[in-house]
């Protein structure tokens, strides 16, 4: 292990296993924020999500490489019938595993395969951060994550500020009328509640960030 | 209000209700894998197969159109949420199977365009003969960014003859984007549903309220009123579908009336009257109709009121016969 952390197949599997533990534990809420502007199961499909997610990780083999990891965790997540949720996260994961990953993940290499996960979600969708949706989170962590590995951090530090980032951007998206997906509709009516796929992915940023607190600098 | 629907453990609804079509119309139409249907005699290789997707919750549509001359696949999803890609591509990977080639027809919706277009992208980069046409005619959004809603039925319809005819994919492609690009839908909703899975209702509306423009899963609407006589109600529809669709006289048009779960036909009887004589003022031709309820959402009340130009063609493929469960014609 380096000077700044590595992540290796035990702390992916961490890493996804906290997320999925507070996503769980949160699921009510994201399906009641859901409710206020969209059908409201978005908690129950997330806690799918994220259980299958779990699951494909953490049963990984080593035969695979993480990247390959990665790409068939994605798209076993687009096989759950969520919607655009399970699309979008899957396409998430997949992407995270278009860069090329050893078994071994230093910062630099964890910062651009986030940026790979961004750049698929992004090419499938046409939100943009200010619609009320799950950009909101995503972009700003994305950018977070970058910018710490850039300036020297450590991977656990700048998985924190990934987190942060979302939760910011996520807490902003209760001034934001939805120009996105099912809830545009409601238009005017989505303000003062905040997006709830903006809300889990803050949560999987921050059990991301729990798991990798543990992650010993020598 | 507390849900009254007859259900076992709601997470079972959609394999359930799917086991249940199947067993219902065993000479026609069958399961392929958990949440996909396909028909039991299938087209003969060579022809193109017709895939469509969506999710549950709004039958018959959309496995109800599974059948000769109409779909081939249909790929279902949760209620009201899109199937995930991965199956849209084994539907496409099968469709093309024996030289056969692939029509997608895709209802314009966030989550299953996201299914569609990331399933496009495989199949194409293996190089097989597939092609993807949206539906998006529901007058209530701005052009280009507009819902697909009953339409989609009138697209299986004359796509599915033309492939059942022996037509190449680039011509099924061609009829199925001509009817969409001809077809204008608007919905009107009176009375909420309540959604299976959360027993929550799907949106809020007064008692003496109707609201237009409604989508296909309660998503608002642009024009909340008081609720209106059938006459009115068809007057203010037709008007705006008419316009938007820029239809002079002498135009020959098909009318769809689709009720949403519980409105009644005696309803939807009322409301076609005035629209056969508004037509017959503005001396529009109503050369083919249809109505009864092909793409539901629950027990929500209310319909959509389809209405499409028609050339010759598209009649003649549209009265070609067709054998799906919920669209028969000799």
């Amino acid at each position: 292990m380096n000077m700044k952390g590595c992540v290796s197949r035990t702390e992916l599997g961490r890493m996804f296993a906290e997320a999925t533990q507070l996503i769980r534990s949160q699921n009510e809420i994201l399906s009641q924020l859901d409710s206020q502007c969209g059908d409201g199961d978005h908690g129950t499909t997330m806690m799918r999500v994220m259980e299958v997610l779990e699951g494909a990780i953490g049963s990984s083999s080593n035969e695979r490489n993480l990247s390959e990891t990665l790409r068939q965790a994605g798209w076993t997540v687009m096989n759950v019938d969520g919607g655009a949720s399970s699309a979008l996260l899957g396409s998430f994961i997949a992407g995270m595993g278009n860069t090329e990953l050893g078994d071994e993940i230093d910062c630099a290499a964890l910062a651009k395969s986030l940026e790979t996960g961004l750049q698929s979600v992004q090419k499938q969708t046409k939100a943009r951060p200010g619609d009320k949706t799950m950009m909101d989170a995503l972009v700003p962590a994305v950018e977070a994550f970058g910018k710490a590995a850039a300036s020297g951090k450590s991977i656990s530090e700048a998985m924190n500020d990934a987190a942060v980032a979302a939760e910011t951007g996520a807490a902003s998206t209760s001034y934001l009328v939805a120009r996105h997906g099912r809830a545009k509709y409601l238009g005017e009516k989505t303000l003062g509640c905040p997006d709830a796929g903006a809300t889990s992915m803050a949560l999987l940023f921050r059990g991301f960030s729990v798991a990798l607190a543990a992650v010993k600098e020598s | 209000m507390q849900m009254k629907k007859f259900l076992n453990d709601p997470k079972d609804v959609v394999r359930e209700l799917l086991e249940g079509y199947v067993l219902a119309f065993p000479d026609k139409v069958k399961l392929s894998g958990a949440g996909t249907v396909v028909r039991v005699a299938p087209k003969a290789s060579g022809k193109v197969r017709l895939v469509t997707i969506g999710g549950s919750g709004h039958e018959p549509g959309l496995s109800g159109f599974v059948g000769k001359g109409m779909l081939d696949v249909s790929v279902a999803g949760e209620i009201f949420a899109a199937p995930g890609a991965p199956k849209c591509v084994d539907a496409l990977r099968d469709a093309c199977k024996e030289g056969s080639s692939a029509l997608l027809i895709v209802l314009n919706h966030a989550g299953d365009v996201l299914s569609a277009n990331i399933a496009m992208e495989i199949v194409q980069r293996e190089r097989l003969p597939v092609k993807m046409v949206l539906t998006e005619e529901d007058i209530s959004g701005p052009v280009g960014d507009r819902r697909g809603l009953v339409g989609c039925v009138a697209v299986y319809k004359v796509a599915g003859a033309a492939a059942e005819l022996g037509a190449s994919l680039d011509e099924c492609a061609e009829v199925a984007q001509r009817m969409a690009n001809n077809m204008r839908t608007l919905a009107v909703a009176v009375r909420t549903a309540t959604h299976p899975a959360t027993g929550h209702p799907i949106f809020e509306l007064g008692d003496d309220e109707m609201e237009i423009g409604m989508g296909q899963h309660g998503e608002a609407g642009t024009g909340r009123m008081k609720l209106k006589s059938a006459d009115e109600t068809a007057e203010i529809m037709l008007e705006k579908l008419l316009e938007d669709l820029d239809a002079k006289e002498s135009d020959e048009l098909l009318v769809l009336l689709n009720g949403a779960g519980s409105t009644t036909l005696m309803e939807l009887f009322l409301i076609f009257r005035r629209v056969a004589q508004l037509l017959q003022i503005k001396k529009i031709k109503l050369v083919r109709s249809a109505i009864g309820e092909f793409i539901t959402t629950q027990e929500q009340a209310g319909f959509q009121m389809m209405i499409a130009r028609m050339d010759a063609e598209l009649i003649r493929l549209w009265d070609e016969p067709a054998d799906a469960p919920f669209l028969a014609r000799p």
